[in-house]
């Protein structure tokens, strides 16, 4: 018994040792500051300042109006009055109008070509207008293209209506022509449908898994650089405290995480007006296995890490990467099944869906138990392979050692 | 020329005395080009999952559901029975949104007491919500469609007059460039552009800064023969090339060998990659000179080039930005090459639109200028921190 005691007290006592040592190397770095405390608390306000504005609002159109009538300035009217749109320029020509397309001062050109009019008076005439969109960016398509459509879709049942009733037939009876399935949109959790909405929430985890992951690797890079066999506890056996190392550090980086988890993931969404419909106290008790999961994933990784700088050098380009397979920009039931089973392996991937889960649409725990599982799963697994590959890096440079005394 | 050449000797071995150099410049592109390019291999996310509410149990209902999964774009991958059940489903992230169909929707139809369809979409994940939406729009405007035919029919009209009646305005949509309004087309073409700037940011840096911090410049700079011009120019040709190389290599595979469009010419995609390149490696070169601590060039570096893929506006247009984030825009070459891009491959724009972005890209290239000072003292005396 009494050895049992014994073990735990060394046990605690070697954590304690490690997990004060690794918070003074945090504070005393100013490389780490950097990352953890400037890049950590800085990018998601950035991030939000960059998407202020949510949506995509009076993007610069051009028209051509070779009909002038009646009906043409109708839809005009209403297609101005849509939010989406801002009717820049009124040209004499289509060579007009495309010339400002060229230079990029529009973004769409509406044509209405001259028997508009006349084939809607016409009692079996078909009218037609030629809508050209900028592709160059899909929000602009998504505003010219769909505000035109629905002014189109409103016209049309107004044409529609004037006919039917022109047959003889009462308005009651023609609506039910017109529309005989009628429906109504609605936007669940998030009302306005923005860019900011959708991607700051998944961003804000991005930040918090890359700042962990690249400053973690550079402590690991600087720890190789002064001092090869840091990583072991003087007078103690490499086998016991190999977990006791990782265990320590991991709770050094866990304590500044959780602090800068609850600003970025509590604070930041209601500061700046993202959807924040979640529980905060569930928001952090996620919180707890995707910080697990993300730093004993970052200390394996870092285990390759030669130099204080190589993980940033070599790595910083495939953030890109962890996001877009994340299956939130792209969607995850489109991922190829190869890239879909190396996203689960990453933190990142439960930890974005989970949140977003949560935060943006109230998911309870019970709901998001699946991600909580996994990330929970992730750290154990990331654990086990972080002391592992700690204990085989300090063999084998034992072993190297031996060879160059012999 | 002699110092030039062994400069260039000198920076060739220690290319390929690490295996740092080659894995983060060929490998990482090599991997993310294998990876956008298969992630988006089908051009618009197909088979979306969604849920429908059948409240109704008709055969209507059910052919709903059939129709819906006979397209391309979505899914059914669950019919349920409330409301509750299909916004668990939401939550949970199994679908992206999904459809009610109301008590009595056959009878009503047919009865002719319009049943309202709803639709409840999750923007959380707004590409795979608004291919949901599309597809469920569309549904329920043929359903529309159909059943008012069926009754024009009826009345004795001719499949002629009621094609009329029933669209009596056709929008035609003219999607510039880009017809199948297809994603790698937004996306890749200044993604891949920018990782390439990602790369060269951190490899130049870092070839320079480690000079600094392992205290080899003096001996780089004896080599040149004490030129500072030339062990700098010696040092960075090997690496031009290199990432010209993979540049121009993006360049062939996206417009030449994937067919993303060109409307332009593919001489100006060519010259506008060049410049990107060239603007980048001046930048770096700026940054090791502004800060010539290699750990914290990097760390600047980094968190620059992170932001250049939001700035660029390629993705949220520049125009839905704040003024002064306006203004922040034209710091990132990935800005200038993304408009340039525009108007060479989807407009087919003269070249006078791209002038201003050659000239901004000039004055990236006249950044060195600026800390020549600085990093030549620098070299010589090594009177900054290494660790």
């Amino acid at each position: 018994m009494a050895r049992f005691t014994n073990y735990i007290l060394t046990g605690v006592d070697d954590i304690w040792h490690v997990f004060t040592q690794e918070l003074l190397r945090i504070v005393r770095d100013p490389g780490i500051i950097l990352i953890f405390f400037v890049a950590g608390l800085g990018y998601p306000i950035l991030y939000n300042l960059i998407y202020w504005n949510d949506t995509l609002t009076d993007v610069p159109v051009a028209v051509v109006d070779d009909d002038a009538s009646v009906y043409s300035r109708r839809f005009l009217h209403k297609w101005e009055a849509t939010p989406d749109v801002k009717i820049a320029y009124i040209c004499q020509s289509m060579q007009e109008a495309e010339l400002l397309m060229k230079q990029q001062k529009i973004h769409g050109i509406l044509y209405i070509p001259s028997d508009f009019s006349r084939q809607i008076e016409t009692a079996g005439g078909q009218a037609h207008l030629s809508l050209y969109a900028d592709m160059s960016s899909f929000l602009y398509m998504k505003a010219v293209y769909m505000s035109a459509n629905m002014v189109m879709i409103d016209e049309m049942h107004h044409i529609q209506i004037d006919r039917y009733e022109r047959l003889g037939m009462d308005d009651e009876t023609a609506w039910t022509l017109v529309q005989g399935v009628p429906y109504e949109e609605v936007n669940l959790f998030v009302p306005s449908a923005g860019y900011s909405s959708f991607l700051v929430p998944a961003m804000l985890i991005m930040i918090i898994h890359q700042t962990l992951f690249f400053g973690v690797g550079m402590l690991a890079g600087t720890a190789r650089e002064e001092n090869k066999t840091l990583f072991f506890i003087p007078g103690r056996k490499r086998r016991r405290s190999v977990f006791r190392i990782t265990f320590g550090r991991a709770l050094a980086y866990f304590i500044v995480y959780m602090a800068i988890s609850a600003i970025d993931l509590l604070i930041v969404p209601r500061l700046f007006h993202l959807p924040h419909v979640g529980n905060s106290w569930d928001i952090l008790a996620f919180t707890i296995p995707f910080l697990l999961a993300a730093i004993f994933f970052s200390m394996t990784i870092s285990l390759c890490v030669r130099n204080r700088e190589t993980g940033m050098v070599t790595l910083v380009a495939t953030t890109l990467i962890v996001f877009f397979i994340s299956g939130v920009s792209w969607p995850q039931a489109a991922l190829p099944t190869g890239w879909l089973y190396l996203s689960y392996l990453i933190p990142a991937t439960w930890g974005i869906n989970g949140f977003v889960h949560i935060n943006t649409m109230g998911a309870t725990l019970a709901q998001a138990s699946t991600e909580i599982n996994a990330l929970w799963t992730l750290a154990a697994l990331w654990f086990v392979t972080a002391s592992v590959g700690l204990w085989l890096s300090g063999y084998l440079h034992d072993k190297r050692q031996e060879l160059s005394t012999k | 020329m002699k110092e030039l050449r062994a400069v260039i000797v000198r920076e060739l071995k220690q290319m390929f005395a690490r295996p740092l150099y080659i894995f983060s410049s060929v490998v990482i592109m090599a991997v993310s080009v294998t990876f956008f390019l298969s992630l988006m291999k089908e051009g618009t996310p197909e088979k979306m999952p969604i849920a429908v509410v059948d409240h109704d149990h008709s055969s209507i209902s059910r052919r709903f559901v059939h129709e819906m999964n006979a397209t391309q774009s979505v899914e059914v991958v669950a019919v349920v029975s409330s409301y509750a059940e299909a916004r668990d489903m939401l939550q949970r992230g199994h679908i992206y949104g999904f459809m009610e169909l109301p008590e009595r929707f056959y009878a009503d139809l047919a009865s002719q007491r319009r049943p309202t369809v709803s639709f409840y979409i999750s923007h959380a994940y707004t590409v795979g919500a608004s291919t949901a939406y599309k597809q469920m729009l569309t549904m329920v405007n043929l359903a529309s469609g159909a059943f008012q035919r069926e009754i024009l029919r009826m009345k004795g009209m001719n499949e002629g007059q009621i094609m009329n009646i029933i669209q009596p305005i056709v929008l035609e949509g003219h999607f510039i460039a880009n017809p199948w309004s297809s994603y790698p087309i937004y996306l890749l073409s200044t993604i891949i552009p920018g990782i390439l700037g990602v790369v060269i940011v951190m490899l130049t840096v870092f070839s320079i800064g480690y000079e600094l911090k392992t205290s080899t410049s003096p001996q780089w700079l004896e080599t040149a023969g004490g030129n500072f011009a030339i062990a700098i120019i010696g040092k960075m040709l090997p690496y031009t090339l290199l990432f010209l190389v993979l540049g121009l290599g993006c360049n062939a595979l996206l417009f030449h060998f994937m067919h993303f469009p060109v409307m332009g010419s593919y001489w100006g995609l060519a010259n506008n990659m060049i410049a990107f390149v060239l603007a980048e490696q001046c930048l770096a070169v700026f940054f090791i000179g502004l800060l010539p601590t290699l750990r914290d060039a990097i760390s600047l570096g980094a968190l620059y080039s992170m932001l250049s893929f939001s700035l660029s506006g390629f993705t949220y247009p520049k125009m839905g930005m704040l003024p002064f984030v306006q203004a922040l825009t034209n710091i990132f070459p990935l800005r200038h090459y993304y408009v340039n891009y525009v108007y060479e491959a989807l407009m087919g724009a003269s070249f006078v639109q791209c002038i201003p972005q050659y000239v901004a890209y000039f004055i990236f290239m006249t950044l060195p200028f600026f800390i020549f000072k600085r990093l030549h003292g620098a070299m010589i005396n090594l009177n900054f921190p290494k660790k």
